[in-house]
């Protein structure tokens, strides 16, 4: 036979209203509760605002633009990325960027594998490794008025990347941020 | 190892965001109160199995989610502050023919909301309660007046 179960006296412990209803309610936590909900709200309206204008990515905040001195490269690109969210990162060629029949474009490493580059509209000719990046050949034939890469961030955190065009000698580097 | 920490953010963000949407689960819950539960649970979703649809990664989370829940109810069990922070405390809203509207207003219940919960009582007005209690579950709880009886 099992054994009883152990049982302890029920002790009247809970606090009473008006001395009859044992509620154990406790007003002053919950009005200091009412005041954290109050400021959690006013934390939800910042967040909104904000995301409305773009601090977290997608919004007119977040719309960056760059041009090197002589303005052989004009780019547009998202300052504030999300982390395995399509963006756009757009460079604008002038003609000068045509140098012996072809355009040649290096990007920094961080634009391959941190910021996830998919895919580059129009698709290069010839790519190459070099050093810390990747080198794309364009022929002069179709030079495109811009050159996008489609970019997918595969981690989350602050990103450098460097475009160059080494003919010139003319770089942008920038930074995005990329939520989680 | 992302998969247990995305479950544990997510599974800790919605317990913050349930607690403090309010307290109107259950009987209390108009309609539209539903829209608020699927939709930040389909949200929530999203982010927490992100590119990863594996079946190892389902099972990690669920063990993860179900891990979190027993640890917050043992924290909850033990510790009385902890207990109040997570559930909150009753709170009385009606008592002998007085509407306590600082509650009411607070909550964001109407005394219709009362109502409805004494009518459910099989009483048909407020004065034939001599308590309302909105209890820690989020359900209304109504004392009949004893010349009601």
């Amino acid at each position: 036979m099992s054994s009883p179960a152990r049982t302890r006296p029920v002790e009247d412990t809970i606090p009473k209203i008006e001395n009859e209803l044992a509620i154990g309610e406790d007003l002053e936590f919950q009005r200091r509760w009412w005041r954290f909900e109050h400021v959690v709200w006013i934390c939800f309206t910042i967040i909104l605002a904000l995301d409305i204008a773009g601090v977290f990515g997608r919004g007119p905040l977040s719309k960056a633009h760059a041009k090197t001195s002589d303005g052989a490269i004009h780019m547009t690109y998202e300052r504030f990325a999300r982390f395995q969210t399509p963006s756009l990162i757009s460079l604008h060629l002038s003609p000068a960027a045509v140098r012996n029949g072809h355009i040649q474009l290096w990007v920094s490493q961080s634009i391959i594998k941190p910021l996830g580059n998919q895919r580059i509209i129009p698709q290069p000719a010839t790519s190459e490794l070099a050093q810390d990046g990747v080198l794309y050949t364009w022929p002069s034939g179709v030079r495109p008025d811009s050159v996008d890469f489609a970019i997918e961030p595969s981690t989350a955190g602050v990103e450098h990347f460097t475009v160059r065009l080494p003919e010139l000698g003319d770089q942008l580097t920038e930074r995005v941020i990329v939520y989680p | 190892m992302a998969a247990v920490f995305r479950a544990l953010f997510g599974y800790c963000f919605l317990v913050l965001m349930v607690r403090v949407v309010g307290r109107r689960p259950g009987k209390q819950m108009a309609p539209f109160d539903f829209v608020l539960i699927f939709f930040i649970g389909g949200l929530t979703l999203t982010a927490m199995v992100a590119d990863d649809r594996s079946l190892t990664n389902a099972i990690v989370q669920i063990v993860t989610i179900a891990t979190g829940h027993f640890i917050l109810t043992l924290l909850r069990r033990k510790s009385k502050k902890f207990a109040l922070f997570l559930d909150g405390t009753p709170l009385v809203l009606l008592s002998k023919s007085k509407w306590y509207s600082e509650t009411l207003g607070n909550m964001n219940f109407s005394t219709d909301d009362v109502m409805a919960a004494i009518r459910g009582k099989g009483l048909v007005n407020p004065e034939g309660a001599s308590w309302a209690v909105l209890e820690r579950s989020g359900s209304i709880n109504v004392i009949e007046a004893d010349d009601s009886k």
